[in-house]
């Protein structure tokens, strides 16, 4: 009776032992991602969703401590973000868009920091009147306004496989914009230290703390990915490899946390190095950790939405996360056409680009935290407050808004790996021939057939169009040493029995499976009926699957 | 390959029949008789449906009938001479078969089938033993003939 109790106790929602709640976590988001896949709305959306659903504003199944508890996972998905983020920045790219880079940057993030300022500021003081409260609150979530996710962008790039003008400047500057608004947040809780007479650190001392925190972050990032780089030249076993990154990766979040340093710059700075430094073996490492990321991604964005909480919010901080919303939005488009404008950027980035820039999650909400832990209420907590309701809208509708601008600039899809083309592509649409030898021809015509074609296999069949065995290469070589027979061997003498059918409507990456398992490097392709349709032959499907890249690749290039 | 493995003496035979059927038929006996084939139906119907695709005779008195069956494990071959000659044979060259060999090998050595083939075929382009094979009067003597040591 009382073990049953106690079993029931363990059921009640907010008391779920942490492996079953890791598990529901796991489990209702990748179902929640899908289900709003389905309906064409980016996955991210969809993890948030059942996190707010789960957590503190909806069934408070996920419960505050355990929220904290999990807080470790945060870093590592970040991290990992920062990570994958830093090895797609190849030097040559920032050299092409370099200019680019840095006045978008720069004009977009200023852009949010100034129409937020102004608009809280004004704001501000007709709330409370109070000029000097007004303008500190501005400066801040102003400066708090000029961060972008990474996260829920990069995933909606990724997801979307994007390649194009927009996609490399939109990775470049969520990357980078946090040390922008790490820069302006400084000199924020400086100004307005001193506006409102707390005592907090004087504003040289927060640029030489700020400085510490960007050139630390970059040099130890370096310096793990140059001892990655060196350490992974001697392993050829791709389980080595990942253990070694994700280890060195969990290591700069343990050694950023010690020395209060940013974990994305500093894992970034990694990927960075790895990705410029050993570009062949880093290939290997993030298909690797890009492999290992998407259990870690859902359960860091059901907890973003887990932790947020509607029912904090009233009307004062509705008013104030409105003007912030309006603000930022604004000042982000502003910021980011004139920046592409004046750095001459291609035309999908000028159109396309504030679309993307709408997210803000992690170092927004960090620095409200730390502005909410630096400034007494009720400044402290209306930072918190009104950052965590606008993340809250914004990362619902951050996500789609990627989507759409990636769609509508062309660049969905153009980043296709062989795999991603194996899975998506029909085993028919691989096929490169359908020519089939009668069992009566002799070897003289089946050499003529493989002498004007390319492939190296052919389905042999009898008079009724069945399908009885097949002839490769290797058994036409056999008749070499017999070639005074040639003209009296029959298809029939030298054909092979055939290994391996498959539905001509399945996947291409299913029948290379099956290639595999049959230990052949061909396979017959049969319709509804069973009847052969044809042989789908590794060598040339994957000539014809490197011909497709090559294609979107240049489409990719073509957007400019 | 070894011939000496490949051909038997109870296998190297003069045929009594005159037809292509019959002669077919009278070797593939001598086979089954002999041990060296189990399911002779089976191995009659591959001989006749390779035969109906094209007939294996190929010329200057020489028929090949070949086929891979699943009735051995090794290759076996029987050689049998028509004296009269067999007309209806529909060689290549349209004239009578005297000398039919019947090369049978196991359903998976595609290799070791198109080797032998041409193997015999090496020891039939030779004009003399073409000649003292067609004019051979006993087993002993054919088998001789084709597993005889004087120029390999």
């Amino acid at each position: 009776m009382n073990s049953f109790s106690h079993i029931l106790e363990s059921f009640s929602p907010g008391n779920f032992n942490m492996i079953l709640l890791l598990g529901m976590v796991l489990f209702l988001g990748s179902a929640g991602g899908r289900l709003f896949q389905r309906i064409r709305i980016p996955q991210v959306v969809g993890y948030i969703a059942i996190g707010i659903i789960l957590g503190q504003s909806g069934f408070r199944f996920i419960s505050a401590e355990s929220i904290g508890n999990l807080q470790g996972f945060s870093s590592f998905a970040l991290a990992l973000i920062g990570f994958m983020i830093g090895g797609e920045l190849k030097i040559q790219t920032i050299r092409k868009y370099g200019n680019q880079f840095t006045w978008i940057l720069l004009l977009e993030a200023m852009g949010a920091f100034v129409v937020v300022g102004a608009l809280v500021t004004a704001g501000g003081y007709f709330l409370f009147g109070d000029f000097r409260l007004a303008l500190a609150l501005g400066l801040l979530l102003g400066a708090i306004s000029s961060a972008t996710a990474p996260a829920a962008t990069t995933d909606v790039l990724w997801e979307n496989k994007t390649r194009g003008p927009l996609t490399t400047t939109v990775l470049g500057l969520v990357a980078m914009d946090d040390g922008v608004a790490l820069l302006l947040f400084a000199l924020a809780t400086s100004v307005a230290g001193a506006l409102i007479g707390t005592s907090t650190a004087g504003l040289g001392m927060s640029l030489l703390l700020l400085l510490w925190e960007i050139g630390g972050s970059i040099l130890i990032g370096s310096l793990m990915g140059w001892g990655l780089s060196k350490l992974i030249r001697g392993y050829i076993a791709e389980d080595k490899i990942l253990v070694f990154s994700l280890g060195l990766i969990l290591l700069i979040i343990g050694l950023t946390q010690i020395l209060d340093l940013d974990t994305i710059l500093c894992a970034m700075s990694m990927g960075f190095f790895m990705v410029n430094f050993a570009p062949k073996k880093s290939r290997i490492l993030f298909n690797l950790v890009e492999k290992f990321t998407p259990p870690i991604y859902v359960l860091f964005f059901v907890m973003v939405g887990a932790k947020m909480n509607i029912r904090n919010i009233n009307g004062l901080v509705a008013i104030l996360a409105a003007l912030f919303l309006v603000g930022r939005t604004g000042g982000k488009f502003l910021g980011a056409t004139v920046g592409a404008v004046v750095s001459k950027a291609p035309e999908t980035v000028r159109r396309y680009l504030p679309f993307c820039l709408l997210s803000q999650a992690g170092v927004a909400v960090g620095l409200s935290v730390v502005a909410g832990q630096t400034f007494p209420d009720p400044l402290g907590s209306i930072i918190v407050m009104v950052v965590t309701t606008t993340t809250f809208v914004v990362q619902l509708i951050g996500p789609p808004s990627v989507k759409f601008a990636v769609d509508r600039a062309g660049e969905t899809g153009l980043n296709i790996t062989e795999e991603d083309l194996l899975s998506r592509s029909k085993a028919s649409d691989l096929m490169t021939n359908r020519t089939m030898i009668g069992e009566g021809q002799t070897i003289e015509q089946i050499l003529h057939i493989f002498s004007t074609q390319d492939d190296l296999v052919y389905p042999v069949v009898n008079r009724e169009k069945k399908v009885i065995g097949i002839i490769t290469i290797d058994n036409l070589k056999d008749t070499f040493i017999a070639s005074e027979l040639s003209p009296f061997l029959l298809a029939h003498d030298i054909m092979i029995p055939l290994v391996g059918t498959c539905p001509e409507d399945a996947t291409g990456a299913e029948a290379f499976a099956l290639m595999k398992k049959n230990n052949r490097d061909y396979l017959s392709l049969t319709d509804k009926e069973g009847n052969c349709v044809g042989i789908l032959e590794e060598r040339t499907a994957r000539k014809k699957l490197s011909f497709k890249i090559m294609e979107l690749q240049r489409k990719a290039d073509a957007l400019g | 390959m070894d011939l000496k493995n490949i051909f038997h003496k109870e296998n190297c035979l003069i045929l009594q029949e005159k037809t292509k059927t019959e002669a077919l038929h009278e070797m593939i006996e001598s086979l089954t008789s002999a041990g060296h084939v189990t399911d002779p139906e089976e191995l009659q119907r591959e001989i006749f449906y390779r035969e109906q695709l094209m007939s294996t005779g190929i010329g200057m008195g020489i028929a090949v009938p070949h086929v891979r069956y699943k009735g051995v494990t090794e290759p076996v071959a029987a050689l049998g001479i028509s004296h009269g000659g067999i007309e209806d044979y529909e060689s290549i060259d349209n004239e009578p078969v005297f000398l039919v060999v019947m090369i049978i090998v196991g359903e998976n050595q595609h290799k070791q089938h198109i080797r032998l083939l041409s193997q015999i075929m090496e020891k039939l382009k030779d004009n003399d033993r073409r000649t003292a094979l067609f004019a051979a009067q006993t087993g002993e003597e054919i088998y001789s003939l084709m597993t005889g040591t004087g120029d390999e």
